[in-house]
């Protein structure tokens, strides 16, 4: 990046930059800003002052401070449904991005058949997740005729009730999730792979380092920046998970064993029509994430340093 | 580019003073239900002149309202099922009705009134369509296993397991299932489908004092019994649809549809989609079955049309609703154009009978059971609340086939009265 930055600024050093050239850019992007500005900022914004209301919806709404953000911090709920969340991202991000490794690895190279195999892995992650989650109800159908039923039924496992069982469900929901973001996560690491300088294995060769030693001293330190990127990327992902679970369980069974942050918000939201609680909800989610982003940024860059 | 748009903009503020524009109303509807209401507009708008701009969805529909809500956006005229008047009325966007005012209104049944009152006793809707739920089997499988139609709890059960282990549909596989049940806890769907049982079995969510308040009534023998029959027919006879536990209404529809299973409760509706598929000639419509006490109960209810708080329009609103309940209106609701389905299933007009205005015997059935064991759900102030209590309470309880549920009703009990205290009726 700074190798192409430098030459224009050289130039700018010699001649004075036009006000086109200024403003250039900015008209460019004026469209999609602009389109950004009423259907993501301004309801964002909307949203954050909601949070200091009591919504009504036939008269004024009711300023009440804080006190939606205090429930947000003590309702039992949220504060268990924050833990399935949090547990769902742990399992999630560090399975995908393992499989992803693997996979990488023997999918990276340029022959053609792996550019057909690549393409064809990586059709989960452009399909929509609703139709994600219609695809795996039908897998793990809860009787013995199930696809995956059916399956372990060939190991001599009895058949299991996954998704109907409460129990099962969110683990069940790891692994479709799983499922759909492996592909991403490899995209990922194989772009990071061809960077890696195929110089330094061969003087690891050379150096008399085997296959383990190689992967732990080049590859991972040359993965760093994809693995920041999937890690990160991961963990967004996950704390926002809803479509998934929502078209799947529904929060449910046994009202809740499935139940994550923005299902819970959604509900509390829609079904329960307290608009206000679910907007400090959700502005709470939303600094925690961006906080959460940005010092793990903050923190890679120091640790690359 | 700009200027073009504020001249769009200031030209259609223009218009807007000028006339008035349609009748906007929202029903919760399927498109071929929205069929039925685009003839009856049709009609109205001949008479009146005034035109009806529709929109219709079945689900999320109350999201979508508490959205418009918040936008400053609703409708004039909301018609949607009578378990949302306490949810509408604590919203405040619906206003009330002096049922004197209403042209034709005298003319309604007074248990149709009732599902459009509150316990309080103010009136804040017209009902504008009855029903009570009746039992559809798959009669070509009944027939092939020479099994008579369930008129006890325990026969059902026994039908429901023969259609599960029994291969009624001959195709050599054991790919079907007994009973529909949507159990999953959105909109309430659990408390909401278990109620007939719950009712047969002599129960009530709530008891009524004659003061008006009331007190859960979940941890009473009744309840504790249905709950057991449902989860003898989930785990022990594993013979309701494969996922029933987070199914919605939707997926149970489309498990009875496709074949997967072949006995549901449901309401009168569902009579002319099951009538395309499976087919009216493998369905049967029959009575719900009598409780294991021999009471014969079944869950009532119906639609109700809601005039906005915020409507410009009363005069025409009152109007079309007018329309909506006098035998005309009536009577085009039960008689959809070609690909629609009807929007009144029982008639709310003493002036109609339903199988002549259906010109379908079977709805004499539905009119009887309304008339005779028709039960509906509780008076509360806000019964979309206390039946996610219920909801929630009761998926729990069936989820877990381990689970103990007297002890888990009286749980729940505690969760409804409080429920009931939050609405101020708790009986002390």
């Amino acid at each position: 990046m700074s190798a192409t930055t430098d030459a224009p600024d050289d130039q700018a050093a010699t001649k004075p930059r036009r006000i086109g050239d200024v403003l250039s850019p900015w008209l460019f992007l004026a469209p999609a800003l602009l389109v950004f500005l009423y259907f993501k900022f301004i309801p964002m914004a909307r949203g954050m002052q909601m949070s200091f209301y009591k919504v009504s919806f036939g008269d004024a709404d009711e300023w009440v401070g804080w006190d939606n953000f205090a429930r947000v911090f003590t309702e039992e709920a949220l504060r268990n449904a924050a833990g399935r969340t949090l547990l769902y991202v742990l399992v999630t991000v560090t399975l995908s991005a393992a499989i992803a490794l693997v996979l990488a690895q023997a999918l990276q190279g340029t022959a053609r058949h792996m550019r057909i195999l690549r393409t064809a892995m990586f059709l989960p992650a452009v399909t929509s997740a609703a139709v994600v989650a219609e695809i795996w109800r039908i897998l793990y159908a809860p009787t013995p005729a199930g696809v995956i039923n059916t399956l372990i039924g060939w190991l001599g496992a009895a058949p299991q009730g996954f998704f109907s069982d409460p129990d099962q469900a969110l683990a069940a929901l790891m692994g479709m999730h799983v499922w759909k973001h492996v592909p991403y996560d490899t995209v990922i690491f194989v772009a990071g792979l061809a960077g890696v300088n195929r110089e330094l294995y061969d003087a690891a060769a050379v150096d008399g380092a085997n296959a383990w030693h190689r992967f732990v001293h080049v590859t991972l330190p040359g993965l760093a920046p994809a693995i920041t990127v999937v890690l990160t990327l991961g963990c967004i992902r996950g704390f926002r998970v809803f479509t998934e679970v929502y078209t799947t369980t529904g929060g449910g069974p046994a009202a809740g064993s499935t139940e994550v942050v923005m299902t819970h918000i959604y509900k509390q939201g829609f079904q329960e029509l307290d608009f206000g609680y679910a907007a400090a909800a959700s502005t709470v989610l939303f600094l925690f994430t961006a906080l959460a982003t940005a010092g793990f940024l903050a923190w890679r860059r120091r640790g690359v340093r | 580019m700009l200027a073009a748009l504020w001249w769009l903009c200031s030209a259609a503020a223009a218009a807007t003073t000028a006339d008035p524009g349609p009748l906007r109303v929202w029903t919760r509807s399927s498109n071929d239900g929205r069929k039925t209401y685009d003839a009856m507009a049709a009609a109205f708008t001949a008479r009146t002149g005034v035109r009806i701009e529709y929109f219709n969805a079945t689900t999320d529909f109350e999201q979508r309202l508490a959205r418009a809500a918040v936008g400053r956006d609703l409708p004039d005229v909301i018609i949607n099922d009578g378990g949302s008047l306490g949810q509408f009325v604590s919203m405040g966007i619906v206003s009330p009705i002096a049922r004197g005012d209403i042209v034709g209104g005298n003319d309604l049944h007074e248990r149709a009134w009732r599902t459009a009152t509150l316990p309080d006793g103010r009136v804040f809707a017209v009902p504008t369509s009855a029903q009570a739920h009746v039992l559809y089997i798959r009669k070509d499988w009944r027939t092939r296993l020479g099994l008579p139609v369930p008129q006890t709890w325990e026969a059902l059960a026994e039908l429901a397991r023969a259609f599960t282990e029994r291969d009624p549909d001959g195709n050599g596989r054991a790919d079907t299932y007994g009973f529909v049940f949507p159990g999953s806890t959105a909109r309430g769907y659990t408390a909401w489908f278990i109620s007939s049982f719950l009712y047969q079995a002599g129960g009530d969510f709530v008891r009524q004092g004659s003061d008006g308040r009331s007190r859960g009534a979940l941890n009473e023998p009744a309840a504790v019994q249905t709950l057991a029959f449902f989860k003898r027919l989930l785990c022990e006879d594993k013979s309701v649809q494969a996922g029933a536990i987070n199914a919605t209404t939707q997926e149970a529809n489309r498990a009875f549809i496709s074949g997967q299973a072949g006995i549901y409760l449901s309401g009168p509706y569902h009579i002319a989609l099951f009538d395309k598929e499976p087919g009216s000639a493998k369905v049967e419509v029959v009575a719900a079955p009598a409780g294991p006490g021999g009471a014969r109960a079944t869950l009532a209810g119906g639609e109700l049309a809601f005039i906005t708080r915020t409507t410009q329009r009363w005069a025409d609103a009152k109007r079309f609703i007018e329309f909506l309940i006098s035998p005309e209106g009536q009577t085009l609701g039960t008689r959809p154009p070609k690909g629609g389905l009807p929007v009144v299933r029982l008639p709310v007009n003493r002036q109609l009978d339903a199988a002549m205005a259906h010109r379908d015997p079977r709805w004499a059935l539905v009119a009887d059971e309304y008339v005779q064991h028709g039960k509906p759900l509780p008076l509360v102030p806000n019964w979309a609340r206390l039946q996610q209590v219920a909801a929630d309470g009761f998926n729990t309880t069936l989820a877990h086939c381990g689970s103990n549920i007297a002890a888990e009703m009286q749980k729940l009990n505690l969760k409804i009265d409080a429920e009931l205290d939050k609405q101020r009726v708790l009986a002390r």
